[in-house]
């Protein structure tokens, strides 16, 4: 008898859907808790970019007065929104290693045969990535404010800042997590994070795109991580605008639906061949 | 003395077979320093417009710390190799066979060496590809080479001694970790007049930047302070020198404390 089969589907009812959300609840706990119990996991996602910020901001000071580059106080100030990408980015990678860790382990299969909500079981396993996501960006906030790092837009951007990590951390987890899903191996979730570094680096996170030519400014063009980090960057510069809110928000959000419903189809594509 | 000779040519001959029959652990060390070089050349490409920069092309600027990346971590390799075969109890074969104990150093050693230049032969031709240009000419090219090959040998040294101490995988973390932190802290992305801050006093002592000097010297402009001359290379050498030997001797007592 398939896993499926075994874990049984009901109809949703007002009934089903509290409990539902009461699962993913659960288990957004435990994946919360999990991260929180292993600090040596995700120290690296909140010292590097940190470390990268303060290297930035002593090697590139001069680069501020450049044809192209924006008005800023500093370069750490020009570098908190990819400070915060950075880091959310690598710090999502966590969550997914540990989906594979628990398909490793057998976890997960026990989790599909209990009687959850498939959905309940990826979003809860991802809330513990969100709520590290939109944590790091706080900390990386707060931290860099007081070295020059002044967020223009105030609360609102650092809200804004803050929901966006969120959002950010959700939806690479969730595309991470297909990997997961996929070959089951914590190694291969490991593996596919230079992936994540390079589309970072091809990005205009690290220095504006205005000062680019050539084939390097038409990928970073393309790429969602420069116009993800714009939209903070605005926020961070010239206060808020509907825009930056646009780019902050919406950007991780249409990834984020894509990257969960193409997690949702590697699950049911793995149900289906067990 | 031939059979140390003898020994390490067997020991280089096992770590250059790994490359064959291991490719997924020997790509990375590839593959990066033409990452570093296209990603820091393409991002920071207008850096070379302050005053004072000592090159208009960012990829000038660039290769060589693609290929001191890529040095250093072709000689942590070595040192995740020997903590492979620590775990697997077959460094402790090497250690019972009747041969040097000098030759389970110089064997990777050597290994790293030939791994370095394999790494200068690809990525060197890929840079030029990409734009970049020798203006010392093959004196520049002798420079990167040598210290690309003084950067494998101190890490090779680092590796070794730390995966003699810590005999597990924890040390791998620690290798890549320092290296990495060791060589940013220096002119790495920015020349020594254009760093600020606590950044250039770091820099400003640390010998890593003497031997960036080294390595780029062949390659910023012809009127830069920095060109081609023995004074921007022998502070380079000496600086492999003193911190090859070191790292080395670290090396070297590290695997007295593994025999105890």
């Amino acid at each position: 008898m398939s896993v499926l089969a075994m874990s049984g589907h009901t109809e949703v009812t007002p009934h089903s859907f509290g409990l539902a959300v009461r699962q993913t609840v659960a288990m957004a706990k435990r994946s919360t808790l999990e991260i929180f119990r292993q600090p040596a996991l995700v120290a690296p996602s909140m010292i590097f970019p940190i470390f990268f910020a303060a290297l930035g901001a002593s090697s590139f000071e001069k680069t501020t007065n450049l044809p192209g580059f924006p008005k800023v106080d500093s370069f750490l100030q020009f570098s908190i929104a990819a400070t915060v990408v950075q880091g959310v980015l690598f710090g999502s990678v966590t969550g997914a290693a540990a989906l594979a860790t628990d398909i490793q382990n057998g976890f997960f299969d026990r989790l599909l045969l209990s009687p959850t909500t498939r959905t309940g079981i990826l979003i809860g396993r991802l809330a513990g990535s969100a709520i590290f996501g939109a944590l790091q960006a706080a900390f990386f906030i707060a931290v860099l404010w007081p070295f020059g790092g002044k967020i223009e837009s105030g609360f609102i951007g650092i809200a804004i800042m803050v929901v966006s990590g969120g959002i950010v951390a959700l939806a690479i987890g969730a595309l991470m997590s297909s990997v997961a899903i996929r070959t089951g191996s914590a190694e291969a979730v490991q593996g596919a994070f230079p992936l994540l570094f390079v589309l970072l680096f091809f990005s205009s996170a690290f220095f504006p795109r205005e000062t680019m030519t050539g084939a390097y400014r038409k990928i970073a063009d393309f790429n969602p991580i420069s116009h993800l980090v714009e939209g903070m960057r605005e926020l961070v510069l010239s206060g808020y605008t509907t825009s930056a809110l646009m780019k902050a928000i919406l950007i991780p959000t249409a990834v984020c639906i894509a990257a969960i419903l193409f997690a949702q189809t590697e699950l049911r594509r793995r149900l289906a061949a067990k | 003395m031939n059979q140390t000779i003898r020994s390490s040519r067997a020991m280089m001959i096992r770590g250059l077979l790994t490359i064959r029959r291991l490719p997924s652990a020997f790509f990375p060390s590839l593959a990066m320093p033409v990452f570093t070089m296209i990603a820091f050349a393409g991002t920071y490409f207008a850096i070379t417009k302050i005053p004072g920069f000592p090159t208009d092309r960012s990829v000038n600027w660039f290769l060589p710390l693609g290929i001191s990346f890529g040095s250093a971590f072709s000689g942590i390799g070595m040192g995740f190799s020997t903590i492979r075969d620590i775990e697997t109890g077959f460094y402790d074969r090497l250690r019972m066979s009747p041969t040097s104990r000098l030759s389970l150093i110089t064997g990777p050693l050597f290994t790293a060496w030939i791994r370095s230049l394999m790494l200068c032969a690809f990525v060197i031709p890929f840079g030029i590809a990409l734009g970049a240009r020798f203006t010392g000419g093959l004196l520049g090219i002798l420079a990167l080479v040598a210290a690309s090959l003084g950067i494998s040998t101190i890490s090779l040294g680092w590796g070794l001694g730390l995966a003699y101490r810590f005999r597990d995988m924890r040390g791998a973390a620690v290798m890549q970790l320092t290296m990495f932190i060791v060589l940013y802290l220096s002119t790495a992305q920015m020349p020594l007049p254009l760093l600020q801050g606590w950044l250039h006093a770091v820099a400003r002592v640390n010998p890593v930047t003497n031997i960036l000097r080294l390595a780029r010297e062949g390659l910023v402009n012809t009127t830069s302070p920095d060109y081609l001359s023995w004074n921007n290379t022998w502070g380079g050498l000496l600086a492999i020198v003193i911190m090859a030997t070191l790292t080395l001797i670290f090396a070297g007592r590290g695997l007295r404390t593994l025999d105890k």
